[in-house]
């Protein structure tokens, strides 16, 4: 799909037209055949015309998540987001829930991030409004029983306690406790046990009052249906949601994270690490306030991909690692600038001294060349297009955009990556990562730790 | 452009292999050039995918020599080409962002390309010399073998992944489905690159391909493409995939002792084979067990995240039982009593009736991708020998019974073959063991 800027399509005219109450609010730009409006309580509304298969998706992204979560609620948007599918007004108890999902034939799910809650349904096309009234019925009017949530926390517990049986995530969260610091969990969204465990049906109620309103979510409808008959069912079904009538985000606003104060190292055993890992992370770029850094984040960490790139030489090509990537994950509150690796067990020393060579040099005028910055770009176009293909899955990625930054930040996207220059990517790097302090954690098990004697050389 | 670290609550799997033709395709049809199957799929898409398949998986070879198939698929790509050296090789495949690469599972093996339409005139020169003229460069073979041994021991830190291992090795022992396709450190470590090189050339035959292609590509030029293949890809001698049934004979307990921060167990019982008339029915009777399993274990007694139930339907078939607690013993008394509940009064018209609707969804919403599509008719072709499958499902589906469904359940879910990681001091062995269902443990404190 290209990417086209444009205010209002002759379609999307009509389709407004259509749905007459709705209020003229500014239209945001969208690629072809997506289409926006915004009732008079502050639900917006994308619907995606897509007819490639015979189904619907219809998804509800709520700014809420880890973001908003300060010690005492850490975890509990995820909480909320599971007790979402437990019952509500209309199907009172999951097995309720789940037998009228089967009658839809749907498929179901929903997730919790740093950024966005999101709950998203796929059914046959022809359970649109069906489908719509279940969404409706489960985020407006959940039902919190206590003893609903005794059964659900040892659920999400569970969870938690999976992720904790691998190692890469024991890396990840002891690399984010030391680079967020006191505001760790607004980047935690599995949360802590003990609040988990501890939840209660007036905490739920709490996370509802302040964020699960119509002028907070964005819903969006995906599939072969048709915009102006999706609007109207919308407006049908969803109009009476009352807003807020607050901004939760100024009411309840979101602190600032204090930047890493010095470069920490730190190596944690653990026996199910049969291998090591080591992650490096810097807190980078984000939507509010760099967006030009965000894109330029992206290119360069697709530059770093390249087979025929200095870092992937360095590193992968001599067999110093098995794996070495740089990402930099978009986000509207500082988006982490993460190394991953699995280093050679054997080459760990020198494998550590390359990394930071090669860091030391990612701004240098010649550290990647004129035509890798170009390859870099045609990955990206390309990737986008692949990235389109699974009408399920465009919903998902929209509401993203609209949480971490805007919906037109994501039409704008691939333009706006093209244009990114090597100065771009150089004020970047020298902003967020070059001399800039970092955490650098490596998990190994006890044998290989000591045989390798990985504290003398793994440190600042 | 990353999204990490994001909780889901669990789809119930449906690990079925089925496909259907999607709304704004024209319709798939195959054609035989020089005596291998060449299945088409037009894809109405701007994305060409192209998997040739090569049959056999882990009858391939013996368990000495497990990992040599997907090292030297890897080799292929990563090892360089008679016309390119590896680095040479990669660059070309950055340009275009093509994707080349494939691997090896339990009962094939698929390479596969993924490119822009546009860019297919530059991608499939890259790929076919990656078929037919592996360099097999010993330098880049030893960093690759570093890296496969690595990748092992990163899999095995995986929980899910070592749960999975073990039940297979327990369940298959000294059969073909107890090799592990990725090998292991010592099997890996004893491998050449003239010995993996040799292997390729004594699996790469017309005898044991299948090759699928998901794309808008007329049908004289894959012809025309596909037959310059094939001219360099020797006959080799006829090939048949095996298929064996397991059932075990008694329930079993294996446990092992492991770190998780929680316990995983599984279980794996009988399956029909592909190609028999229970397959359909069986998946469909699976399926609906594991909305059952998934609101008996985790919503209405809160035992797990991630309870799940699904059928494996490769040449040996078998379903699993899964599921992470920290009361496994409380599991087991609530799984077993749940098989007991349906053996004794089966499924009901309303669930069969719903699973029919909700397949179909599964249908296409599993196949909304080129990818998806090929690996479909791929599997169908390799395991049923009739990639139509993929797009009559409905249909075959659309006639299963109630009487069917039940009779199938109760039929391959027997004996369970059941194996534990987590802390041994959590589990009574017995209760997984004894013929009689297990009675609720007494209720105790779970954190």
């Amino acid at each position: 799909m290209q990417v086209q800027i444009f205010s209002m399509n002759k379609k999307l005219l009509v389709a407004a037209m259509l749905a007459t109450s709705v209020t003229a609010f500014s239209q945001p730009r969208l690629p072809d055949n997506y289409y926006w409006q915004k009732l008079d309580n502050g639900l917006e509304v994308v619907v995606i015309e897509n007819h490639k298969v015979p189904l619907a998706t219809i998804e509800i992204a709520v700014k809420n998540g880890a973001y908003t979560e300060g010690p005492e609620y850490s975890g509990l948007s995820h909480l909320f987001e599971h007790m979402f599918f437990k019952a509500n007004k209309d199907y009172p108890d999951q097995e309720k829930f789940i037998k009228r999902t089967e009658e839809l034939g749907m498929i179901w799910n929903g997730t919790t991030g740093d950024e966005r809650v999101n709950y998203f349904f796929t059914f046959d096309k022809d359970s649109l409004n069906a489908g719509l009234k279940f969404m409706n019925a489960a985020i407006r009017f959940p039902i919190y029983r206590t003893e609903d949530m005794q059964k659900e926390r040892p659920v999400v517990d569970g969870e938690f306690q999976r992720a904790e049986s691998d190692p890469y995530f024991q890396l990840w969260i002891t690399v984010g406790k030391k680079v967020w610091g006191d505001l760790f969990t607004r980047k935690n969204p599995i949360g802590d046990h003990d609040i988990i465990n501890s939840a209660t049906p007036e905490k739920m109620m709490v996370i509802k009052d302040k964020y699960y309103f119509p002028n907070n979510s964005l819903l969006v409808i995906t599939g072969d249906v048709k915009p102006a008959e999706a609007f109207a069912k919308v407006k049908a079904i969803f109009g009476d949601w009352a807003s807020s009538g607050f901004n939760p985000h100024e009411k309840y606003p979101i602190p600032e994270f204090k930047p890493i104060e010095k470069t920490e190292y730190f190596v944690k055993e653990s026996p199910i690490a049969q291998t090591p890992y080591v992650m490096y992370v810097w807190q980078g770029p984000d939507t509010r306030r760099d967006s030009v850094g965000t894109l330029a984040a992206d290119v360069f960490s697709t530059v770093l991909g390249l087979n025929s790139s200095k870092w992937q030489q360095a590193l992968v090509d001599k067999g110093l690692a098995s794996y070495a990537g740089v990402s930099y994950q978009s986000a509207a509150h500082v988006g982490p600038v993460q190394i991953l690796a699995v280093p050679n067990p054997g080459k760990l020393k020198e494998f550590t001294a390359e990394v930071l060579n090669q860091v030391n040099h990612f701004a240098d005028a010649d550290y990647f060349t004129d035509e890798q910055l170009q390859t870099a770009k045609d990955i990206l176009r390309r990737n986008f297009i692949r990235s389109n293909e699974k009408p399920s899955a465009l919903s998902s990625t929209l509401t993203f955009w609209w949480c971490s930054a805007s919906l037109d930040y994501y039409t704008d996207y691939m333009k706006n990556l093209m244009n990114v220059t090597r100065a771009d990517i150089q004020n970047y790097l020298k902003k967020y990562v070059i001399d800039k302090p970092y955490v650098a954690g490596m998990i190994i098990n006890e044998d290989m730790s000591k045989q390798l004697k990985v504290n003398e050389f793994f440190k600042n | 452009m990353k999204k990490i670290f994001q909780y889901t609550i669990c789809l119930v799997a449906l690990a079925l292999p089925f496909a259907g033709s999607a709304q704004k395709q024209a319709s798939p049809y195959d054609m035989t050039i020089n005596g291998v199957k060449v299945i088409v799929q037009p894809s109405g898409n701007d994305i060409v995918v192209i998997q040739t398949i090569i049959k056999g998986g882990v009858q391939n070879y013996p368990a000495s020599k497990a990992g040599i198939e997907n090292l030297a698929i890897n080799a292929l790509t990563e090892c360089g080409t008679m016309t390119d050296d590896k680095n040479s090789f990669k660059d070309k495949l950055d340009k275009v962002s093509a994707q080349v690469g494939g691997s090896s599972g339990m009962d094939f093996a698929s390479f596969s390309l993924n490119c822009i339409k546009s860019d297919f005139d530059e991608v499939w020169p890259l790929y076919t010399d990656a078929l037919t003229s592996p360099r097999f460069d010993p330098k880049e073979f030893d960093r690759i073998k570093q890296d496969a041994i690595n990748n092992l021991r990163a899999s095995e830190s995986s929980p899910d992944n070592a749960i999975n291992k073990l039940a297979k090795q327990t369940a298959f022992a000294g059969t073909n489905y107890a090799k592990e396709p990725q090998g292991t450190v010592a099997s890996i470590t004893a491998l050449t690159p003239a010995e993996t090189k040799k292997y390729w050339q004594s699996i790469f035959t017309r005898s044991r391909m299948v090759i699928v292609v998901v794309a808008d590509l007329d049908k004289a030029t894959i012809e025309q493409k596909v037959k310059a293949l094939l001219s360099k890809v020797p006959a080799g001698a006829p090939f048949v995939e095996q298929k064996k049934s397991y059932t075990p004979a008694a329930n079993s307990f294996k446990e092992e002792q492991r770190a998780n921060a929680t316990n995983y167990v599984r279980g794996i019982a009988s399956g029909p084979l592909p190609g028999s008339p229970d397959y359909n029915a069986f998946s469909l009777a699976m399926s609906i067990f594991a909305s059952r399993h998934f609101l008996e274990v985790r919503s209405k007694h809160g035992l797990s995240y991630a309870p799940q139930a699904w059928f494996s339907g490769g040449t040996t078939p078998y379903a699993n039982l899964s599921v992470t607690t920290t009361e496994p013993d409380k599991y087991i008394a609530v799984a077993r009593g749940l098989i007991d509940k349906v053996k004794k009064e089966g499924f009901t018209a309303d669930e069969l009736k719903n699973e029919k609707t909700g397949f179909l969804t599964g249908i296409y919403y599993r196949n909304e991708t080129n990818e998806a599509q090929a690996a479909s008719l791929a599997s169908n072709e390799v395991l049923h020998g009739n990639w139509k499958r993929s797009i009559q499902i409905k249909e075959d589906v659309d006639k299963v019974t109630l009487q069917q469904l039940n009779s199938v359940f109760n039929k391959y879910i027997n004996n369970i073959t059941w194996v534990y990681q987590g802390d041994p001091k959590k589990v009574t062995p017995t209760m997984y063991t004894q013929k009689e269902t297990p009675k609720m443990p007494a209720e105790k404190k779970a954190f």
